[in-house]
């Protein structure tokens, strides 16, 4: 069973088209990074899975739950961070925490709370000041550890580095390793192609409402095109044509910058006859792969 | 339940400088009143006060207008004064407003991605209006006797405590009511101000029919809408019994506001 099941779903406010049917699952175990641009529909997907958004057609189920017709079932189980931390300043950090958990229903493992604390750097003595004293920050790492907590079974995240300083972005990675060890499913949303790279199994990304990309990490990868340095002993004359999935960025009389899609033997045959002092391969970036995407979308 | 108790607790929690503040405040107001009501019963006063009441608001308040200026008369206002009532409006029209605040602010998100079903928002809202409207005209309640003990020339009679208790009953079911306008309004909204605003001007709209109604006959055909023509603290203070119609539409209004936040919040996307 899928932790996470969208099928078909279409939300629709007027004649905005939010979400077009959209079918997509999340594995058991798994970190899924959910891409987009702003305004693609990532965070209306997942306020349907948290029934907060009704789906104008289709359905998503979670957990074996109907999201809609049994939400309170599916919503047993789940760990959320909001894009926005939505709460009242006048509350403590503390008050917010146990009353987000009291509303989940679960005992909270105190040294649970406490170990999430230490590795976010977030003492007790923050926990007994009021929200209106937080910085972003220390809101977000505030958001983490309630959705943190009760060590559900599915994690939905909603941007969660956003705010967050680099090392405590290394901290909340760190997180996410320690609960993929323990067979949670993670269900986030991002901006940053690079936390995606590291952190995710797979990814899917939806342009305009519409799944256009669904990937293991690993294999997207393979499809990226690899930055190339071909340095020569002399001179040599300019690049000749070179085979297909050969695209020269930039030749000089002794080297030349080429980006390369693919195996790499249609450029070791075309250069094999010119006097080589050095290849250097770079390893293929998953960005550009992704932005390529979206600069499809963008024409 | 549990959930929703606890959710219950926070919201009062979250209230309870508002709801202390107004009610202590409504509270004192009735001591001041029977301090005033006492001062000018002392000094015999009231012939006086009688007297310049002009011609047309002797006509407008009918036989009512020796009673009220009377050292009763001056405790009852305590139940019908403007600012009273304003003031009661105003708590329970804010309280009703909670889910509208919590969805423009985003914690609704946090609340309902838990396992808590929407209509149990709903039922701690109204559990909050209800049990702080009662709260505050308690606490009324309680300042005027307190203030009556404290303050009443010795000699004078007292306002009857069934009259007391009428007033604040019908009063009480008046604020239930916009409490009831109040969150089917909010329960569709997606802002505070919005809901609070449409709520508030209506209460002031069906006031000022109400108060047309009185001077001016033809207005009279719809005053029936107004919810404040089932509040007549003058036919209480004459001696009329409260007629308890008056407290079934008014609960009726309030019982419809309920349903109808029930069925739009249910409905409704949340959505910031």
């Amino acid at each position: 069973m899928a932790p996470i099941s969208i099928r078909g779903v279409t939300k629709r406010y007027g004649n905005l088209l939010a979400v077009n049917n959209l079918s997509l699952e999340v594995f058991q175990g798994e970190i899924l990074g959910f891409l987009g641009l702003n305004g693609a529909g990532k965070t209306t997907t997942i306020r349907i899975l948290l029934d907060l958004l009704r789906p104008t057609s289709g359905n998503a189920v979670i957990l074996g739950h109907d999201c809609q017709a049994d939400g309170l079932r599916a919503r047993q189980n789940i760990g959320y961070l909001p894009g926005e931390m939505g709460i009242y300043s006048d509350l403590t950090g503390r008050e917010v925490l146990d009353l987000l958990a009291g509303l989940n229903g679960h005992t909270i493992d105190k040294s649970f709370r406490h170990e999430l604390q230490g590795r976010l750097e977030f003492p007790d003595s923050d926990l007994r000041r009021r929200l209106r004293e937080y910085s972003t920050g220390m809101k977000r790492k505030l958001g983490l550890i309630q959705a943190f907590q009760s060590d559900p079974l599915l994690l939905i995240l909603d941007e969660p580095t956003e705010g967050l300083d680099p090392l405590m972005q290394e901290s909340f990675y760190k997180l996410l390793v320690g609960v993929k060890e323990r067979g949670r499913t993670v269900f986030m949303s991002s901006h940053v192609l690079s936390e995606v790279d590291r952190v995710c199994d797979r990814i899917a990304l939806v342009r305009k409402g519409e799944l256009v990309l669904l990937s293991n990490v690993e294999e997207l990868r393979k499809l990226a095109a690899r930055p190339v340095r071909v340095s020569f002993a002399e001179d040599v004359p300019v690049a000749p044509a070179l085979p297909p999935g050969i695209e020269i960025i930039e030749t000089g009389p002794r080297s030349w910058s080429l980006r390369v899609e693919g195996p790499m033997g249609p450029l070791l045959r075309a250069i094999a006859g010119l006097p080589l002092r050095d290849i250097e391969i770079a390893e293929a970036k998953l960005e550009d792969v992704i932005l390529k995407y979206y600069r499809d979308g963008a024409e | 339940m549990r959930r929703a108790a606890l959710l219950f607790a926070y919201s009062l929690r979250r209230a309870r400088a508002l709801i202390l503040t107004t009610g202590l405040l409504l509270g004192a107001l009735q001591l001041v009143l029977i301090f005033v009501a006492g001062a000018l019963q002392s000094s015999g006063s009231f012939d006086q006060l009688s007297a310049i009441i002009p011609p047309f608001a002797r006509e407008l308040l009918g036989p009512s207008v020796t009673i009220v200026m009377s050292f009763g008369g001056i405790v009852c206002m305590g139940y019908f004064e403007l600012a009273v009532m304003g003031a009661l409006i105003a708590v329970a029209v804010t309280l009703a407003t909670t889910p509208t605040s919590e969805v423009e602010t985003g914690f609704m998100d946090l609340i309902l991605a838990r396992p808590l079903a929407r209509h149990w928002v709903i039922t701690r809202t109204v559990a909050l209006t209800t049990f702080v409207t009662a709260a505050m005209v308690a606490l009324m309640v309680g300042g005027t006797w307190a203030g009556l003990r404290m303050f009443a020339p010795a000699g004078v009679a007292w306002p009857a405590a069934t009259l007391i208790n009428s007033l604040a009953v019908n009063l009480g079911m008046l604020t239930l009511c916009w409490g009831g306008v109040a969150m089917a309004i909010g329960a569709a909204s997606t802002r505070r101000s919005v809901a609070g605003g449409a709520a508030g001007l209506l209460a002031l709209g069906t006031f000022l029919l109400d108060y047309v109604a009185r001077l001016w006959q033809p207005a009279e055909k719809v005053a029936w809408i107004s919810p404040f023509r089932y509040y007549n603290p003058f036919d209480l203070i004459t001696g009329i019994a409260l007629p308890y119609r008056n407290l079934v539409v008014l609960g009726a209004i309030a019982l419809a506001g309920f349903v109808a936040a029930y069925v739009l919040f249910a409905r409704r996307d949340i959505s910031n």
